[in-house]
C-alpha cells in the first residue's frame, strides 16, 4: 500500500496530501498567524482608503474624478473587493473562534485579578473582540450606506449621475445616525490598531530587539492617524460643502 | 542577627477553600495575629493551618517543595496576582514585609480549565507534564558524558538557551492570563531546545507536538497582552513566544513532519 492511499483514508484533504494545512489552520499557532497576517493586509486597505477618502477635503471634482478612475477598473475592483471580503471574514472568523476557545479555557474568573505590568489599568490588548465587534458594526452599517445603497432616507443619485459619488456620500455623512456610528466606529478603530499592529508582528513571530521597539511606536501612532483621519471626515467634510 | 526591623503583623485572609475537585468553592474569612514580617508568604500559611488545626478544622491545602523559588511547586493568586506583588517571584520567596499590619489578603488557586482544582490551593498541573512528554527532550545515546569541547555553542547562544532553560514550569503563566494561555510555558521550553546543537534533530517533531498538545490540552490562545511576561518568577521573556510562532510555522510549511 502507498502513501497516498493511506492518506485517501482521511479524506479529500488527506488525498490531495493537504492534511498538514488543515493542522495548521486548526492550530492556536496558526489561527493566529492567519489572524495577524489578515489585519495587516486590511491596515494596508485602511491607508489606500484615507488616502482615498482625504479627497473629499479637495472637493467635488477631485473626489469625484477619483472615484470614476477606481470605478472603471470594474475588473480589477472586482478581485479586489472578493480579496477584502475573504481577508474580513477571515479576520472576524478566527476573531470569533479564538475568543470562544479563549473563553472556555479561561472558564473561571477569579473573584480579584490585578495586572503585574507595571502601570497598567486598562489597555487596548484586553478589549480587541469589543473593539472589533464596534467596528464590525461599523463596517456593515457603511456598507449598507455607500457600497451597497440601501438606505432609502439618503436619498441616493444614481451611479450613472457623474456627481454620484460626492453627493452619496455627503449624505451619509449628513445622516445623523451613520455620523455618529461612523465617528464611534473609527475612534474604536484607532484603539483596535494601536494594539492589532504591533499584536500582528508578534503573532508572525517578527520579534527582533532592534525594531520590535520602534513597531510598537509606529502601531500607537498608526492607530492615531487612521482614527484622526477617518474622523476628521466625518467631523468636518458636512459643514465644508452645505 | 539584628531583628529591629521586624515586628508582627495582624491580617485578614480570604482563602479559596474547596473540598475537591467536583465540591463547589467559596472564599473563606479567617484572622491571623502576630505575623513576623520575616516570614515567608508559606511560613504564615503554616501558622494558619496550625491555628485551624489547633481549633479543630480542616488546614488550608497549597502546593509547596523546595520553598527556594526552584521547583515551581508553589504559586497561588494572591491579592489578584499570581505568586503575589513582586515581580521574578515565587510565592514562597514573598515575604511578609510586602504586607501591612490590617491588611486583607485574597488567595485564590491557579484558575484554568486546564488546571482542575484538586482541593483548596492546589491545582493539577500535569497538563504541563503531558506536553513536556510530547517533544520537552532531547533523544542521546546515554552512557559517559561527552568531552566538554566536541560541541561548541557560542556564549551568547548559551546564554539565550538558558535564559529560556529557567522556566520552572509553576503554571503562573497561565493562572495569569485572561486566556489562560500556555504560550509562554511552551515557548521557553521550545525556544531553549532550538537554540542549541543537541536540540536540532527533533527541532521540527517537538514544536509540532508540543502545540498539538498544548491545544489538545484546552488551553488559550496569546492576545499578545504581557501578562503572562510580567507575573513569571523566572523572567521568561515573550520574545520567546514570537520564536514559538516562527519555530512553528517553519515546522508547519517546510518540514517533512
Amino acid at each position: 500500500m502507498t502513501d497516498s492511499t493511506a492518506q485517501c483514508k482521511t479524506g479529500l484533504l488527506g488525498c490531495l496530501g493537504l492534511n498538514w494545512f488543515f493542522r495548521l489552520l486548526s492550530s492556536s499557532i496558526g489561527q493566529k498567524f492567519v489572524m495577524g497576517l489578515t489585519g495587516l493586509l486590511l491596515c494596508g486597505f485602511l491607508v489606500a482608503h484615507l488616502a482615498g477618502n482625504l479627497l473629499l477635503f479637495v472637493g467635488a471634482k477631485a473626489f469625484n474624478e477619483y472615484a470614476h478612475a477606481l470605478h472603471s477598473q470594474w475588473e480589477l475592483l472586482a478581485v479586489a473587493e472578493f480579496g477584502l471580503v475573504i481577508l474580513f471574514l477571515a479576520h472576524v472568523y478566527l476573531a470569533v473562534s479564538t475568543t470562544i476557545g479563549n473563553y472556555r479555557a479561561r472558564r473561571d474568573f477569579y473573584v480579584l485579578k490585578q495586572s503585574k505590568v507595571p502601570g497598567r489599568i486598562i489597555g487596548a490588548n484586553s478589549w480587541m473582540f469589543a473593539s472589533g465587534s464596534v467596528v464590525l458594526g461599523f463596517v456593515i452599517l457603511h456598507l449598507i450606506d455607500l457600497r451597497l445603497g440601501l438606505r432609502s432616507s439618503l436619498h441616493y443619485l444614481p451611479e450613472t449621475d457623474l456627481e454620484a459619488p460626492f453627493k452619496n456620500t455627503l449624505a451619509a455623512l449628513s445622516d445623523p445616525i451613520s455620523r455618529v456610528v461612523y465617528f464611534v466606529g473609527v475612534i474604536i478603530l484607532g484603539v483596535h490598531l494601536s494594539h492589532g499592529f504591533s499584536s500582528a508582528f508578534q503573532s508572525l513571530g517578527l520579534n527582533h530587539p532592534k525594531y520590535t521597539p520602534l513597531i510598537k511606536i509606529i502601531g500607537k501612532i498608526f492607530g492615531v492617524i487612521i482614527a484622526v483621519g477617518f474622523a476628521s471626515i466625518v467631523v468636518f467634510v458636512p459643514g465644508m460643502w452645505r | 542577627m539584628n531583628h529591629a526591623a521586624s515586628k508582627n503583623l495582624n491580617l485578614t485572609l480570604k482563602i479559596w477553600r474547596q473540598a475537591g475537585p467536583k465540591q463547589p468553592g467559596g472564599l473563606k474569612t479567617y484572622q491571623v495575629s502576630g505575623i513576623s514580617t520575616d516570614m515567608s508568604f508559606l511560613e504564615m500559611l503554616d501558622v494558619l493551618n496550625q491555628q485551624l488545626i489547633t481549633s479543630g478544622e480542616e488546614p488550608v491545602a497549597f502546593d509547596h517543595d523546595c520553598r527556594e523559588g526552584i521547583c515551581g511547586t508553589c504559586g497561588v493568586v494572591i491579592n489578584g496576582q499570581a505568586h503575589g506583588p513582586d515581580s521574578g517571584t515565587t510565592t514562597c520567596q514573598l515575604h511578609m514585609r510586602r504586607f501591612k499590619d490590617g491588611d486583607t489578603i485574597v488567595i485564590e488557586p491557579w484558575l484554568a480549565k486546564a488546571f482542575p482544582i484538586v482541593r483548596d490551593l492546589i491545582v493539577d498541573r500535569s497538563a504541563f507534564d503531558r506536553i513536556i512528554q510530547a517533544g520537552g527532550f532531547v533523544s542521546v545515546n546515554t552512557g559517559n558524558a561527552p568531552e566538554a569541547n566536541t560541541t561548541l555553542v557560542p556564549h551568547h547562544v548559551q546564554q539565550e538557551a538558558m535564559n529560556a532553560a529557567a522556566c520552572i514550569g509553576c503554571g503562573a503563566c497561565v493562572a495569569s492570563c485572561k486566556n489562560a494561555s500556555a504560550m509562554l510555558f511552551v515557548s521557553a521550553k521550545v525556544s531553549h531546545l532550538a537554540s542549541l546543537p543537541q536540540g536540532q534533530a527533533e527541532r521540527s517533531k517537538r514544536v509540532l507536538n508540543m502545540v498539538a498538545t498544548m491545544d489538545a490540552e484546552h488551553f488559550g490562545n496569546c492576545t499578545n497582552t504581557g501578562e503572562c511576561e510580567a507575573a513569571c518568577p523566572a523572567k521568561i521573556k515573550l520574545t520567546n513566544i514570537a520564536q514559538l510562532n516562527r519555530e512553528y510555522m517553519k515546522a508547519a510549511l517546510f518540514s517533512k513532519e
